[in-house]
């Protein structure tokens, strides 16, 4: 191909849009809608996803203590855990008393049945936070070995259900939006492709007398791809931008989405807004590349 | 330059030509002539590769076009003209961009393109009518945007089917004074015609054919 020609295909492309501008009003705006519900997933996923790493990172273990242990044992249990763990973080330390008191209140009305009890029979414990070293997430196994290692300490606890159950959740997650994804992207598909139907229908008697004059099936396909692909990064932007716009106008109001307004709410990054545009386009190319296909067969 | 052996071609259980064998030289003007339904517009569409025979060989310059690749096929049209009867020109585009259209398809330059449909619509006289579209003219002038798109990228060989079919006897005349110019400039012309008015009047060479039989010459 002449690169010579590539200015020509270029205005040919924009020639066809304007020609056939209501048919890519409407392929235009279908599309806009579509890529936004994905954006919008992809936006509500991306935070999701953050907000569990956030609290994935850091998880917390209680420390029950041994029967007996006076505060100075304690003190002195306090600085050996920030001594050897630099990410700990003491977060509650519950003397006996305290945890009974915690018990009766969680009990309320069936607090009855702790009455018969000659003694307290709950230990005292610290509460600690393990907090991301080096952005990495401590392994909590050899923490809780080396803790129990401690004088004083009677037994270390701590749940990874709660993560396992989030994880599962972002799995699933995930998997509908690939589902979404996937869906979305074959109606985009099926827009582009007749879109671009429409107007080759509409250029037909075109086509046939550049054919007999002469020009090869890739010089007519050519001006087509690019208005798929025009179509496609046309509705890429729109749609962005109208996230964008419903993302601030969101965080301005602090809407409480599902409840997590009082978490931060960020705008997907950059390389997702390039991912989105760039899929857009490229899905205007293959629908026009399908479009084509099926019109040069005939 | 145009050779045809042993050429059948069949639209389903119609016959439309048999065996039709025929040679054509560089620089001749013939005539395709017959009653209609002949075959003679599915003579020229085959010798333009819009058909494939259904056996035989066409041969263009000594290209054998049962034997040619799609996109060569696309290049040699580029070197020979076909002038329809219905003239089939974009009318939503003037008579400039329509003729300028063989040869951007060709990739030629802008400013040679602006040149050669210049000069081709000043040949067939339609020089000062360049910005007007199909539908301000005639239906002699839209034959003639026709020819000069047809003659633009100067090709070796111009066929045209039934090019006065839809002309009055004055027109007709002013086409063929064109395409006697053209021949005279070295292009091999070949024209399907069953006007026998225009015959008369001709001394060129005529290829008759009947119920898709070549049946004389003259």
């Amino acid at each position: 191909m002449k690169l010579r020609l590539i200015p020509y295909f270029v205005k040919q492309a924009f020639q066809n849009v304007k020609k056939n501008r209501l048919v890519h009003i409407v392929g235009i705006s279908t599309m806009v809608i579509s890529l936004l519900i994905f954006g919008t997933f992809l936006l509500l996923f991306y935070n999701l996803d953050n907000w569990i790493h956030g609290w994935g990172n850091s998880f917390s273990m209680s420390i029950y203590l041994e029967e007996g242990i006076d505060s100075g044992a304690e003190k002195g249990l306090v600085q050996l855990i920030n001594r050897h763990f630099p990410g700990a973080k003491i977060e509650k330390i519950i003397s006996k008393k305290q945890a009974y008191k915690d018990l009766l209140r969680a009990l309320g009305k069936d607090a009855i049945v702790l009455q018969g009890l000659p003694r307290n029979p709950l230990p005292a414990s610290i509460e600690v936070l393990f907090k991301p070293l080096n952005g990495k997430r401590p392994d909590p196994f050899p923490i809780k070995e080396k803790l129990e290692t401690f004088q004083g300490v009677e037994e270390v606890q701590y749940s990874e259900e709660w993560l396992d159950r989030f994880e599962g959740l972002m799995r699933v997650v995930r998997l509908a939006g690939i589902i979404i994804g996937g869906l979305l992207s074959l109606g985009v598909l099926f827009i582009v492709t007749n879109t671009i139907k429409l107007t080759l229908y509409s250029r037909e008697e075109e086509i046939e007398i550049m054919k007999l004059v002469g020009a090869t099936d890739w010089f007519v396909k050519i001006p087509f791809l690019i208005e798929g692909t025009i179509q496609g990064m046309v509705s890429g932007f729109i749609s962005l931008l109208a996230l964008y716009a419903g993302y601030a106008f969101l965080s301005a109001k602090k809407a409480d989405i599902l409840g997590l307004a009082i978490l931060d709410f960020l705008f997907v990054p950059a390389p997702y807004i390039l991912t989105i545009f760039l899929v857009s386009a490229g899905l205007g190319l293959v629908g026009s590349f399908i479009a084509l296909g099926r019109f040069f067969k005939l | 330059m145009i050779q045809l052996f042993h050429l059948f071609k069949n639209f389903g259980p119609n016959v439309a030509l048999q065996d039709i064998n025929l040679r054509i030289r560089k620089g001749d003007f013939v005539f395709v002539t017959g009653p209609s339904g002949a075959g003679k517009t599915t003579l020229m569409r085959l010798m333009f590769g819009a058909e494939k025979p259904t056996s035989g060989n066409i041969l263009i310059n000594g290209i054998n076009l049962n034997r040619i690749r799609r996109q060569k096929l696309d290049l040699l049209r580029r070197k020979v003209g076909f002038v329809f009867q219905d003239f089939k020109l974009l009318t939503g585009k003037t008579i400039f961009e329509n003729v300028a259209l063989a040869l951007e398809v060709a990739g030629e330059r802008p400013s040679y393109i602006r040149k050669k449909a210049h000069l081709a619509l000043r040949s067939v006289g339609l020089g000062k009518r360049e910005q007007s579209y199909p539908l301000q003219l005639s239906g002699g002038e839209q034959q003639r945007v026709a020819i000069a798109r047809a003659i633009v990228n100067d090709p070796l060989v111009l066929l045209a089917d039934e090019p006065t079919g839809n002309l009055d006897p004055e027109l007709t005349k002013d086409i063929m004074l064109l395409f006697r110019t053209i021949h005279m400039k070295g292009t091999t012309l070949v024209v399907a015609t069953h006007s026998r008015n225009l015959l008369e009047e001709t001394a060129q060479k005529q290829i008759i054919l009947n119920r898709g039989r070549l049946v004389g010459s003259k």
